[in-house]
């Protein structure tokens, strides 16, 4: 399995906001992937809205996991009646191994792959590479960041923190090209370097978008045509799908087509969908001869079995939380320090992998909402985040993850909040405390107290006002009236 | 046809494991309430008669809409009045882009609209990607990537999102729409559909009736291959074509 560096997220996030190359394309492909959203999510759908497609999304997502091992069953029949072979793989390791046995009982050598992030989850390339196969990222983005040793930045831009004299740079040194700063030209450079590779891969590698339990039917989303070549020029087709991939009747799609693009790129449609049930037929004129499609668990079933994080499955990847999330438009995706980034990283990343290594990715939010309300399967990932958070306050990780300081604070805010007096009363303690580190009607730096100067590192407190809005309520009810209250 | 592959031997204690995560310990006999699986073959049968029927009815404008959606989409779209006028804009557009290799599908609107004739007329000869003449896989494929343009016909059009369906069978090679830089669909009037949602009632009912006959395989083509993987500046054309044309008779 990919290596989990979820805790370095601090020192991780620090050296991404004090990068300012990182900082600027941020911005500026998050404002464009915000308002490419913004822009077609208005259209007229006929009978149903946006908001009515979400919740009916959400609702179909749902009900498919609530009765998963019927549907996988499904999955497992109509792909085998369609001459297809299926597998279920526990863990990164088992679905390693399956790939990889396929792969040398049929003598490959080279492998082409569409976009998967099941597959950067197992860490297939490096396995691949070891056994001495060529495994070869097809989706532009993909291929860039294989050529540079990382990970992806992004769920559907994965190469995003890369600017054209980098790719032109990595372009020269592998594919021996010559430098450019023409965006064209670079594509041209890799679509030239990819033929020769589709025209010899006997094996090609996909992700699945959704996986239709009653037809045994694989949908791929894309705009290059790297999903339709993996699965057209090469002998065998091999499908990573994470289990939770199922959507029930092949009707659901034209729901779930209007979704994703909208929600991912800001597009009506991709310029291409892929449905692929099993191998090419006899009659067919080309195509795979073989078919095979790996389910994979690899930390699902710790999502699914707790009840409130079970709804986290019902995402499709599309990136929207990423986009809109405040958090991850400083940080960026690398300091989720796994495979999925930003909000529904942050909920993913701790059950799926490690609490204890992943501990500080709940808190990485500033439970602002927009990310539930772009959600196009209204996945509560605010609600997640806190259920996480208390997990992890609880002892989850094994250890007691509060200081001493912390818990005398909330065991004084617990004792304040119960009484109207004894609020006032620690409210007007700290407004006499706090108001001479005052600035500018800011407190920048709280000096003494160990937890509260940790926290004003990092964050400007309001300077507290002069008289609290109690006392303020008070005087002018004695104005009003004429009498002194008591 | 071979012979269904065997079932996995970890499928059983994977699937319990999911029951149990469910909580649940007795596997789900009755199929879970779900809309779209509801109809069997005769209702889905009868849904589709009705979406036919409103497709029929709606038709001019349907293409009307398919015109427009499919130009918003970076098609380039040209209508013609009969079979002969597409043939010529076919071969119009050959010449226009200066292509010496084309290939095209076998299929059967080629017998309805001969584009043969007009495309030699403009010194481009056609090739028919298709294995009959003992050509190996290889050959195949590479006679598709040395092509400048592929010309193939449709399954459907559907306007809401300018889609094609494309569905590769005996003759019709899946790399012909995909492998050349340059497409042209070819699109009759009753291969227009309004929305997806009807593409796909149609789709589960063939399969429903042609169980283990249908194909497993198709695509849909919603615009020119595209990417914007570098600095988010929009690219056209770089598996799949970057020049995509759609000819609508009627």
């Amino acid at each position: 399995m990919a290596e989990v560096k979820s805790a370095e997220f601090k020192k991780a996030s620090g050296k991404a906001l004090r990068d300012e190359k990182l900082q600027h394309s941020l911005e500026h492909v998050m404002e464009h992937f915000v308002g490419a959203r913004a822009n077609v999510i208005e259209d007229d759908f006929g009978d149903e809205s946006w908001e009515a497609m979400r919740t009916r999304a959400a609702g179909i997502k749902q009900s498919t996991l609530e009765h998963l091992d019927y549907y996988l069953d499904m999955v497992d029949k109509s792909v085998r009646r369609n001459g297809g072979h299926v597998y279920f793989a526990d863990d990164a390791a088992q679905a390693n191994a399956i790939v990889l046995d396929i792969a040398k009982r049929n003598g490959v050598k080279t492998v082409i792959k569409s976009k998967s992030m099941v597959s950067e989850e197992m860490g297939i390339n490096h396995v691949l590479e070891g056994e001495g196969i060529e495994p070869v990222e097809t989706d532009l983005g993909e291929y860039i960041i294989q050529l540079a040793g990382e990970t992806p930045f992004h769920i559907i831009a994965p190469a995003m923190h890369k600017t054209r004299q980098e790719v032109s740079t990595l372009f020269q040194e592998w594919l021996k090209t010559a430098p450019t700063q023409d965006i064209k030209r670079l594509c041209v450079y890799a679509r030239d370097a990819l033929r020769e590779k589709f025209a010899v891969a006997d094996m090609g590698i996909s992700g699945a978008n959704f996986v239709v339990a009653e037809t045994g039917t694989v949908c791929l989303v894309t705009n290059e045509g790297n999903g339709r070549m993996t699965t057209s020029a090469p002998r065998i087709h091999v499908v990573l799908a994470g289990m939770e991939k199922i959507v029930p009747a092949i009707e659901d799609l034209a729901l779930f087509l209007r979704l994703l693009p909208r929600s991912a790129t800001g597009q009506r449609i991709t310029s291409y969908n892929t449905f692929a049930s099993g191998p090419r037929a006899p009659s067919d004129e080309d195509g795979p001869e073989e078919f095979h499609l790996i389910l994979v668990d690899n930390g699902r079933l710790n999502l699914l079995r707790d009840e409130v994080m079970r709804e986290a499955l019902r995402c499709i990847r599309c990136g929207a939380c990423l986009n809109h999330c405040p958090v991850y438009r400083k940080i960026g995706g690398h300091a989720y320090g796994w495979v999925y980034s930003g909000p529904i990283g942050a909920i993913v990343t701790p059950p799926m992998t490690n609490m204890k290594v992943a501990r500080d990715l709940p808190y990485a939010s500033t439970l602002c909402g927009t990310c539930k309300d772009v959600c196009p399967v209204k996945i509560d990932i605010p609600r997640l985040l806190l259920h996480l958070r208390y997990k992890v306050a609880e002892g989850a990780i094994g250890e007691r993850s509060t200081t001493w300081m912390e818990r005398l604070f909330v065991g004084q805010w617990h004792g304040a909040m119960r009484s109207r007096r004894a609020l006032e009363g620690k409210a007007n303690l700290g407004r006499l405390l706090t108001r001479p580190f005052a600035r500018g009607g800011k407190v920048r730096k709280l000096p003494f107290t160990p937890m509260v100067s940790g926290w004003t590192a990092s964050r400007d407190f309001p300077a507290p006002a002069p008289r609290s809005f109690a006392r303020l309520w008070r005087e002018e009810l004695a104005h009003d009236n004429g009498t002194e209250l008591r | 046809m071979s012979p269904t592959p065997e079932e996995h031997p970890n499928k059983t204690a994977f699937l319990l494991r999911v029951r149990s995560a469910l909580g649940r310990t007795e596997p789900i006999v009755h199929m879970p309430d779900h809309p779209s699986l509801k109809s069997n073959a005769m209702r889905q049968q009868e849904k589709v008669r009705t979406i036919v029927a409103r497709n029929e009815a709606r038709r001019s404008s349907t293409l009307d809409r398919l015109a427009r959606t499919a130009a918003a989409a970076s098609w380039n779209v040209r209508r013609a009045g009969d079979a002969e006028e597409a043939a010529g804009i076919i071969a119009e557009i050959a010449q226009q882009s200066g292509v010496k290799s084309l290939v095209r599908s076998a299929e059967d609107v080629f017998k309805r609209v001969n584009i043969d004739t007009p495309l030699r007329s403009v010194g481009v000869s056609p090739a028919i990607l298709a294995s009959g003449r003992s050509r190996t896989r290889g050959a195949l494929r590479d006679m598709a990537f040395r092509a400048d343009m592929g010309v193939t016909g449709v399954s459907y059009a559907i306007a809401e999102t300018a889609s094609c369906a494309v569905t590769p069978r005996r003759g019709v090679a899946r790399l012909a729409s995909l492998a050349p830089p340059r497409l042209v669909l070819l699109i009759e009037p009753e291969q227009v559909l309004e929305t997806l949602d009807d593409f796909f009632a149609i789709t589960r009912l063939n399969r429903m009736q042609a169980r283990g006959r249908t194909a497993n395989y198709f695509n849909f083509i919603s615009g020119p291959s595209r990417t914007a993987d570098i600095e988010q500046t929009l690219t056209i054309g770089v598996h799949g074509p970057g020049e995509v044309h759609m000819v609508i008779l009627g």
